[in-house]
This record gives structure tokens, C-alpha cells and sequence, in this order.
């Protein structure tokens, strides 16, 4: 059982270079945190993931970690060529965009937004009041990136009991394109809190594709919090297989801000023993002829833990708004446990909106199908679950990008 | 290779085979004909060693007790049943499913695994020969075919896994006589002295392309006639009415 956590006030005092307006928002932020404290089940966005009792189970100490890390050996992955952003312990360590025409992307340290307004998530305020790193992505306008874009996001092996609060931004403007792939590769064999904020900006007919996927099991604790603001005609993906970690929680809000805009959020999900995932969207469609499109997959095995809250909100004015979700889980143990929230918020009245959700075991008469052809129980259940899991892969058009989740997948299947 | 000899069946506390005897040789082809409910369908999940049933008597696949026996062991043996229904498997594409499956068998057998490019040349060669459309292979297992094409589907698995017992369950259902003559080619040009075949039909259509060697009258649960190739067609004109 941890003791309380407290952070003193005098930890802002310690941030360099920031003026007196910043320092209140940081106060407000986190006198605000300090009022609530981790989010706990009493709050309904965390009513199937009581933080503070995860934080009180797994930590016996928590203290705030410091800039000052050993930088790691970086392997770069061989599978496809790409440009990078090398994160260590979330601070931006170096970048590389070789591929590409390096007058139209700028990368820099997080320039500090401190106009937002305080959540109601007391993470996303603990984000606010101590964040002092992370990096902020443009891309000119009329820039296509030639190969896709990796981030490379180390966590280093001396962090032990720590909360790392770091802040990223990206922006695309007009007609640009820009596919990243956020690959997080963790040495610490320590527990550790990763608390990310991060803004996204689709400025008009420009696309953003990621793809989150981990490089191995981690004892990490995850909570990210995405801020998608689109314009005109822009187009957002976002697929995630971020199996293999202890705790890991997805909170992605999308606003659809003018006409012909489309989201879309896919996910493929294997959780083994002690795992627990949440991917929680709220997707606001604000203006008319917009999309979006939700598909989020999960394999449950053992005592795992899986949840899906997904809101669509239509506003009046969002006429013509499509808006497709649906979650499904394959619970392969009878402990493990799936939780689902759809829901459905429509002010206008010329919309489609289609919402779904499904929890299942094993089918026994496809285990006996592929059985009766030679194969024993546990191929038989890996063949399922991989089919299960599979038209969520099939989202990936870069063949070797394809190839390489693929494995990926195929490795936490196989347990490897 | 297979002998049955007062093979009882049950499930959910429902007798369905009651006292059936039946023995196949090597090389021989049965058809079993019998009306709906009569146990046509159970007497093929038993053999293939479906589960949730209650099972005594004897059943011995080339000498030994199948009882016992999980049915991917039974696979692995030499025991195929084409289903009635073949089920569909989303994302599973078959191509892999059926090199999976292969490799399965021949690995149980000690034999050595064919890698993809040997799968390939002997999934093609089977395809040609059943006259086959190669698409299905890409394609994800059954889900979307046609039921002429899932059918197929099942006489191709056959082929490919070679078994020495096939149990055809009702394979000609819902088959036009295109397929209806693919799924007969399939068979006929297995047979040979080693390969013994199991045909459960409704209808008499199918025999007139696979000729058995005897035909069995399956009726609540017991083979209640046995005969050679004309007690079909004589079945074809009386119905089974006339044999209760």
C-alpha cells in the first residue's frame, strides 16, 4: 500500500523560464489534482478502471521523475525504411527525417499551450501543472512524407516508482500528409507511471495516419489522453495494438470541426495475464458530411481486463453525419472480464449512427471444424484468435508495415 | 478399417443410435441412405469424435478403439468427414488453414512438413484436377462461399490431406449438378484399393455418379437393410416408408 502521494507546491517553482500567467495555471492544475487525487471508480470516465486503487496495489512509493536520464542505445527497426523521433523517458532526445525535405517539417520542444481550460480528469491536470518536455511536430503545407515517420518512445531502466508527465503536439497543415507509427520500447523492469497529453491538429485536406505498438511486455503504467481537432476535409486513423502492458489507458477525443471531415479508430488488442486496457473515445461531430468509424478488437485471456467506453455526440447542426462503432471481445478464460460503454448523444435529425457491441467465448463448433482437420486445441484457438483479430490488420495498406504487426501480433499470440 | 458393432449413441439424454453395426474394408465404398432424424448425421460426428456424446459398443478404426480418441487425433489417423454444414472461419485465410492443417497431419505421421512453395504446387495441382477455382484459396475459410463452393471446398481438403476413411455427410445437399459432379470426380478419383468411403445421402442422385459398393437403409438408429447399388434406386421409387 503506497503512502499518500504528495507533491509539493515547490515543484513548479523548480520548472525554468516560465511567466507568472503559467505559473497560476499550473498552480490551478494542480491544486486541482491535489483536491481529487488519482481518479478513482466514484468518477464515471473511470468507473471500470479505479486508478487509485491501481496505483495503491502496485506502487509502495511514487515520486516525480526528473529530466536527467542516461541516454539508451538505440536499435532502429530493419524492417522498413523510415524517418524518427527518438523519446527518452518522453523527453525529445534527437530526430532524423533523412527521407525527406527537411524545410517543410519542424520539430521542436513542446511549445507550452497554457490556454486550456482545467479537465476534469485530474491526470490530464497532473499533466498540466508538471509537464516540462515532449516535442511539438509540424508539417509545412503541401508536404506528403515519403516514408512513414517512427517515434521511438524509450523508457530507460533506472526508472523505479516514478510519474513522468510529458506533453506532445502535432500539426499538419494544408493538404499534407503524415503517417506515424509510436513504437514503445521499455527497459525498465520497474514499475512506473507514463502520464501523456497530447494535441493533434488536421489543418484543411490533410491526413494523419498512427499506429501504436509496443516492443516487448512492460511493467509500465500507461494513461494518455489525445486531443484531435480537424479541419476541413482532413482525415485522422489511428490503429492500436498496444498489447503487453500492465495497465494502459487510451483516452482519444476527436472533434470534428468543419464539413467532409473523417476519423477513424481501430484497434487489436491480445491481453494476457494481469493485463488491463481501456480505450475510451468520444468522438464530436460538430459540423455536417462527417465521418467516423470505430472498430475496437480484444482477445481477454486469463484474469485480463478490457474496456470500451465510446461516445458519439451529433450536434444539430451535424446533419448528414455518418458515425459507425463497434467493440468486440473473445474472452478465452472465464476470468477474464470485458466491459463495454457504447453510447449515443444526437441533437440532429439526418444522421446515421450505428453502434455495436458483442463479448463472446471460443465458438465450439469452429474448434471441432478445424480440429476434425488435424489440428489440436490450442492451434485450433490461436487460428481463431488470430482470424478474430485479423480485419483489423487488414487496415494496414503498407505491405511491410502489414508484415511487421503481424509478427508482432503473432509473437503475443504465441506468447513469445 | 472400420468396425462397428453395437454402437450406441447418445446426447442430452436422447438414445439416436441404437445398436448399430457396420464394417468397412479397405478399398470399399458404403452409402448410407436413411430419412431425417434417423442418425445419419450423429453416426458421422461420432466417428469423427465430435464431443458431447455418450458413446458404448465397439468402434475400432484400423484395430484401434476410437472411443478414446480426441478428434484431431482421429484427423491426424486418417479419419475425414466432409461437414454438412461447413463452418464459416472470419480471417482465417484458407490458403493457410489448409497448409496449418497438412502440416499437422504429416507432422504426426513423422513425415516431414511441406514448406510454402511445395504446399502451393500440390493446392494448385488439386484445384486443376477437381476443375477448382484457385480464388477460393485467397479467400477467408468459407466465409461468403456459395454452398456449392463450400462444398468444394470440403473435396479439396479432402484431396489434399489424403486420408484413408472419408465420410461424405450429405455432400450433395443443396449441390447443382455441376458441383454435384466436381464433388463426385473428387471421390472416384481417390478411390483405389487402400481408401474406403462413408456416403450419407438423402437421395439417391449422388450414387448414380459415385457407385458404392453397398448401401445401407439407416433407420431409428439401426442399419436396417443392407444391399448392393440397386437398393438405392429401389428406395428412390418406394420411399422409406415402406421399411418401418
Amino acid at each position: 500500500m503506497m503512502q499518500d502521494f504528495e507533491i509539493n507546491s515547490s515543484r513548479i517553482d523548480k520548472i525554468k523560464k516560465i511567466s507568472e500567467k503559467e505559473k497560476n495555471y499550473r498552480t490551478q492544475n494542480l491544486d486541482f489534482f491535489k483536491s481529487v487525487g488519482f481518479p478513482n471508480k466514484r468518477l464515471e470516465d473511470w468507473k471500470f478502471s479505479d486508478f487509485k486503487d491501481i496505483v495503491n496495489k502496485n506502487f509502495d512509493e511514487l515520486s516525480i521523475q526528473d529530466l536527467s536520464y542516461n541516454t539508451p542505445k538505440m536499435n532502429l527497426l530493419k524492417d522498413f525504411d523510415h524517418n524518427y523521433i527518438f523519446l527518452v523517458n518522453g523527453s525529445l532526445h534527437s530526430s532524423n527525417f533523412n527521407f525527406e525535405e527537411k524545410k517543410k517539417i519542424k520539430i521542436n520542444i513542446y511549445d507550452k499551450d497554457i490556454n486550456q481550460q482545467i479537465s476534469k480528469n485530474p491526470l490530464v491536470c497532473l499533466n498540466h501543472a508538471l509537464s516540462e518536455n515532449g516535442y511539438f511536430l509540424e508539417v509545412e503545407r503541401n508536404y506528403k512524407f515519403k516514408k512513414v515517420l517512427i517515434i521511438y518512445n524509450y523508457f530507460t531502466k533506472d526508472i523505479k516508482n516514478k510519474i513522468l508527465n510529458n506533453k506532445n503536439r502535432i500539426k499538419i497543415n494544408e493538404n499534407s500528409e503524415l503517417h506515424v507509427i509510436e513504437y514503445t520500447v521499455n527497459e525498465s523492469k520497474f514499475n512506473f507511471i507514463s502520464n501523456v497529453h497530447e494535441d493533434i491538429e488536421l489543418e484543411k485536406n490533410s491526413k494523419l495516419k498512427s499506429l501504436y505498438i509496443q516492443h516487448d511486455k512492460s511493467n509500465g503504467f500507461f494513461h494518455k489522453y489525445i486531443k484531435n481537432k480537424l479541419f476541413y476535409n482532413s482525415d485522422y486513423s489511428n490503429l492500436i495494438f498496444s498489447s503487453g502492458l500492465k495497465f494502459n489507458k487510451l483516452d482519444i477525443e476527436c472533434d470534428l470541426i468543419e464539413d467532409k471531415c473523417n476519423c477513424n479508430i481501430m484497434s487489436a488488442l491480445f491481453l494476457k495475464k494481469g493485463e488491463h486496457q481501456e480505450i475510451k473515445t468520444r468522438i464530436n461531430h460538430l459540423a455536417p458530411n462527417c465521418t467516423s468509424f470505430q472498430k475496437i478488437k480484444k482477445v481477454l485471456n486469463s484474469d485480463s481486463k478490457g474496456i470500451f467506453q465510446g461516445k458519439i455526440y451529433v450536434k444539430n447542426v451535424a446533419q448528414k453525419t455518418n458515425a459507425y462503432q463497434l467493440s468486440k471481445a473473445l474472452l478465452i478464460n472465464d476470468d477474464a472480464e470485458f466491459n463495454s460503454k457504447p453510447e449515443l448523444e444526437i441533437y440532429a435529425d439526418d444522421v446515421k449512427c450505428t453502434h455495436g457491441s458483442t463479448s463472446g467465448n471460443i465458438d465450439e463448433d469452429a474448434l471441432y471444424y478445424l480440429m476434425a482437420r488435424g489440428l489440436n486445441r490450442e492451434e485450433s484457438v490461436k487460428l481463431l484468435v488470430k482470424g478474430f483479430l485479423n480485419d483489423i490488420i487488414e487496415f494496414i495498406k503498407n505491405p511491410s508495415i502489414k508484415i511487421f504487426v503481424e509478427n508482432k501480433l503473432e509473437d503475443q499470440i504465441n506468447g513469445r | 478399417m472400420l468396425e462397428i458393432k453395437n454402437l450406441e449413441a447418445s446426447i442430452n439424454d436422447k438414445k439416436i443410435l441404437k445398436g448399430l453395426n457396420l464394417s468397412i474394408n479397405p478399398g470399399e465404398v458404403h452409402a448410407i441412405m436413411g430419412p431425417n432424424g434417423s442418425g445419419k448425421s450423429t453416426l458421422a460426428n461420432v466417428l469423427s469424435g465430435k464431443n458431447g456424446y455418450e458413446i458404448s459398443g465397439e468402434l475400432k478404426f484400423q484395430g484401434e478403439d476410437l472411443k478414446e480418441l480426441p478428434v484431431e487425433k482421429r484427423a491426424q489417423k486418417g479419419i475425414f468427414l466432409a461437414f454438412q454444414y461447413p463452418l464459416e472461419i472470419p480471417g482465417v485465410n484458407t490458403n493457410n488453414f489448409l497448409k496449418t492443417s497438412l502440416n499437422s497431419v504429416l507432422k504426426s505421421k513423422g513425415e516431414n512438413e511441406l514448406d510454402t512453395l511445395s504446399f502451393l504446387k500440390l493446392v494448385k495441382e488439386k484445384c486443376l484436377e477437381l476443375g477448382i477455382d484457385e480464388k477460393i484459396l485467397s479467400r477467408q475459410l468459407n466465409v461468403g462461399f456459395s454452398g456449392g463452393e463450400k462444398k468444394k471446398n470440403e473435396i479439396l481438403q479432402m484431396k489434399i490431406l489424403d486420408p484413408n476413411l472419408c465420410i461424405l455427410d450429405e455432400t450433395d445437399s443443396g449441390l447443382d449438378i455441376d458441383a454435384l459432379k466436381i464433388v463426385a470426380k473428387g471421390v472416384n478419383s481417390s478411390r483405389n484399393k487402400k481408401k474406403s468411403f462413408l456416403v450419407i445421402t438423402h437421395y439417391q442422385r449422388l450414387l448414380d455418379y459415385i457407385k458404392p459398393d453397398f448401401v445401407h437403409v439407416l433407420s431409428n438408429g439401426k442399419i436396417v437393410k443392407t444391399g448392393c447399388g440397386e437398393l438405392a434406386q429401389e428406395l428412390e421409387k418406394t420411399g422409406y416408408e415402406k421399411l418401418n
